[in-house]
């Protein structure tokens, strides 16, 4: 009752009403496309085809694996960050001498563009003359043809957003390891609990809402990836590196098939929000939220 | 959420931006410059061509007093822009530059204008007489005139003299003899010197190169009667002979290798022989970005039936079009003449590398001959053999492109056989062509 009467109300509420009523329109309009077949290329006029853009999405194989390709990327770009990140959180919450330094260079990945990131390794991933078969050279190792082999080229984009996005986790990390009162973890050491006890029953359960939050917003940041797919593989070699969303650009600006793409965007959309739902569900019981 | 989801918003910007354009009302202020005072909006592809346009646009206005604002964009978006404009019908573009695989999907969709009333009104810069009839035809559909060319290219064999002299190696002047050239440079360089480089990244960099192996084994990408012609023992073999060849004397890496890093290892002196578009000669011979320059020898693309169902080189036209929803089409093709004016284009050759010009004048003048003089025969006669058909040029050749880039891939990576792989883009193709 307070709620209703307070007067901001007449600030937020026409704001809400205006995202509400745009996220509506297009939200029609995009259905409204996905029930039509328009093709910027093609002589027909624009029919209403009802589902037969969904079932289309149904069998087609690429479509199906691409899903499947996104659905690896996001588990593995999401928990290997996450886990990467909290480690070199507590590595840094540390006392050490140049700390400030490290946490500075740290950072840099994530505020590099993705177009920097993406045509850096590439460079250094280049079979011919890149920096990193190089370095195997120098171990002896036979160089290794990390974006012209299909079943390592996923690996190789996923080690670049690895690289790019773990700083992120790291951030957020570090800002929740300084709330986290010191005696705690103090009473627990001296209460005889190994390192490791501390860390497993002390500080990670302290940890856990950041980390649902990281591991929420680099999910639904990696369904997105697009810029370090586009430019360092474009979906090559033998569609190993296409995602769900790499294939419905392809489909929207290469073959202009509007209402197809607009169908794997949909889909994508729908089996997104669906999938973290779930993890917020797992990630944020409601004693914690 | 996606890219894809990006194009409601942009459809609507398209909207919002007709609606609120204005028609502008040219003033005729003298009688030889009926057009002074309007101002075209024109959108071009990034390009040596297009540098020395822009170079050259205050002689355009001084000629004519219409003004230019020219958008420069890369190749790859300048399609997915034009399009979304085209078919929102903003009126945004007056006139654009496409390849030619784009003419029959624009004049079917209207979205660019006829352009022989407008010539026949005024022809001050038009000459079609001097037009590379091989660039100009396919901007003819159904006896109409619909763009003229701005720069060609076609693509030849390069190799190094050097080093075929060096292992006794003939020119080849067939796939098999490539086969055997690359394999001898291999053995001979104890695997220093890689046998042949190529673009092998999925897509159309693959294909385009691709094609040359498809049509010189007697394959094509469509039947006759407009059918996908890809799951033939023709097709089967060249992608074979393809990726074989790549992938025992080619680079590491090849399946992820577009025009540029192919260009650099040959540059560079790490590959026997390319096979490439004509624009790489003037790279090559350039001692300022080539360690090769002077050692490259050029030859046609080779054939391997005697029968083929087109030419085993390229014929890539980039064409500047008047789009039909323009409010001033008599100023655009004015603009559009200029542009691809014999005068314009033998300009061009002082300013910009423009090996790619499509007036026969130009070609023929001394600063053409002088700088491109070691590989203008080779690409001539590639240019005469150059398949206008070499990339289909169907409404859905994009898609066709993307789903043979997929197979050409595949076998190229070694994940599927060329028959299967071939099976599985044929039924794309198809299913793209009746869509």
């Amino acid at each position: 009752m307070l709620i209703t009467r307070n007067s901001t109300r007449n600030f937020y509420r026409p704001i809400i009403g205006f995202l509400a009523a745009t996220s509506a329109a297009l939200l029609l309009y995009a259905i409204w496309l996905c029930l039509h077949n328009i093709s910027l290329m093609s002589t027909k006029d624009t029919q209403f085809v009802g589902l037969s853009n969904f079932i289309r999405l149904a069998t087609d194989w690429r479509g199906v694996q691409a899903l499947g390709r996104t659905a690896l990327f996001v588990l593995l770009a999401t928990s290997i960050e996450v886990v990467l990140g909290i480690a070199i959180a507590m590595f840094l919450d540390q006392d050490f001498r140049g700390k400030k330094i490290v946490r500075a260079v740290i950072l840099v990945p994530m505020i590099m563009t993705p177009v920097i990131t993406g045509l850096t390794w590439r460079f250094l991933f280049n079979a011919q003359s890149g920096m990193i078969n190089y370095w195997l050279s120098l171990a002896g190792i036979p160089p290794i043809d990390w974006l012209g082999n299909p079943s390592i080229a996923l690996y190789a984009v996923l080690i670049a957003d690895i690289w790019q996005w773990t700083p992120f986790v790291v951030l957020l990390a570090m800002a929740t390891l300084e709330t986290i009162p010191k005696d705690l973890v103090e009473a627990a050491r001296m209460d005889g609990a190994s390192e490791l006890r501390v860390i497993w029953h002390v500080i990670l359960p302290m940890l856990r809402r950041t980390l649902g939050v990281a591991a929420l917003i680099r999910a639904i940041d990696s369904v997105k990836a697009f810029d370090l797919f586009y430019i360092m593989t474009k979906g090559g070699p033998a569609l190993s590196t296409e995602t769900q969303n790499l294939y419905g650009y392809t489909v929207a600006f290469t073959n202009f098939d509007i209402s197809y793409a607009m169908t794997i965007a949909l889909f994508l959309t729908i089996v997104t929000n669906v999938a973290l739902f779930v993890l917020t569900r797992f990630a944020m019981p409601k004693g914690v939220r | 959420m996606s890219k894809a989801g990006s194009i409601s918003r942009r459809v609507f910007v398209g909207i919002a931006v007709m609606a609120a354009a204005t028609t502008e009302t040219g003033v005729a202020m003298a009688q030889d410059k009926p057009f002074t005072g309007q101002r075209l909006s024109v959108l071009m592809v990034g390009h040596p061509t297009t540098d020395a346009v822009r170079k050259a646009l205050p002689d355009f206005t001084a000629a004519t007093g219409i003004d230019v604002d020219l958008e420069v964009v890369p190749e790859a978006d300048s399609v997915p822009k034009m399009m979304l404009e085209f078919s929102a019908g903003s009126g945004r573009y007056d006139v654009v530059e496409a390849s030619s695989i784009h003419v029959q999907g624009f004049v079917g969709a209207k979205y660019v204008a006829p352009l022989d009333d407008l010539a026949a009104k005024s022809g001050d810069f038009y000459d079609q007489t001097d037009f590379v009839p091989a660039y100009l035809k396919p901007n003819v559909v159904e006896g109409k005139l619909y763009g003229l060319p701005l720069f060609g290219e076609s693509s030849f064999l390069m190799y190094r003299k050097d080093l075929f002299e060096q292992y006794g190696i003939a020119v080849p002047k067939t796939f098999d003899e490539i086969e055997t050239a690359a394999k001898t440079v291999k053995e001979k360089s104890n695997g220093e010197i890689v046998g042949i480089t190529m673009r092998g990244q999925q897509g159309i960099q693959g294909v385009y190169i691709w094609a040359s192996y498809l049509w010189g084994m007697g394959g094509s990408f469509l039947t006759a009667d407009g059918k996908s012609a890809l799951d033939t023992p023709e097709a089967t073999k060249a992608l074979e002979t393809f990726a074989h060849v790549l992938r025992e004397y080619g680079p590491v890496g090849v399946a992820n290798m577009g025009w540029e890093e192919n260009r650099l290892l040959f540059q560079q002196g790490k590959a026997a022989m390319t096979l490439d578009a004509t624009v790489n000669g003037a790279f090559n011979e350039d001692p300022a970005v080539s360690t090769v320059a002077g050692k490259v020898g050029y030859a046609p693309v080779p054939v391997q039936t005697t029968t083929p169902k087109g030419g085993s080189s390229s014929l890539a036209v980039f064409n500047l079009h008047v789009a039909s929803d323009s409010q001033q089409q008599d100023a655009a093709w004015l603009f559009v003449s200029w542009a691809t004016s014999k005068q314009q284009q033998i300009h061009s050759l002082e300013t910009d590398p423009n090996s790619g010009v499509t007036s026969i004048a130009a070609m023929s003048s001394v600063a053409f001959n002088k700088r491109y003089g070691s590989f203008k025969e080779a690409m001539l006669a590639s240019l005469a053999n150059g398949n206008p058909q070499y990339i289909p040029t169907v409404p859905q050749a994009n898609e066709l492109v993307n789903n043979a880039g997929i197979a050409v891939s595949k076998v190229l990576a070694g994940t599927t056989s060329a028959a299967d792989a071939l099976k599985e883009a044929d039924d794309l193709n198809n299913a793209a062509l009746t869509r």
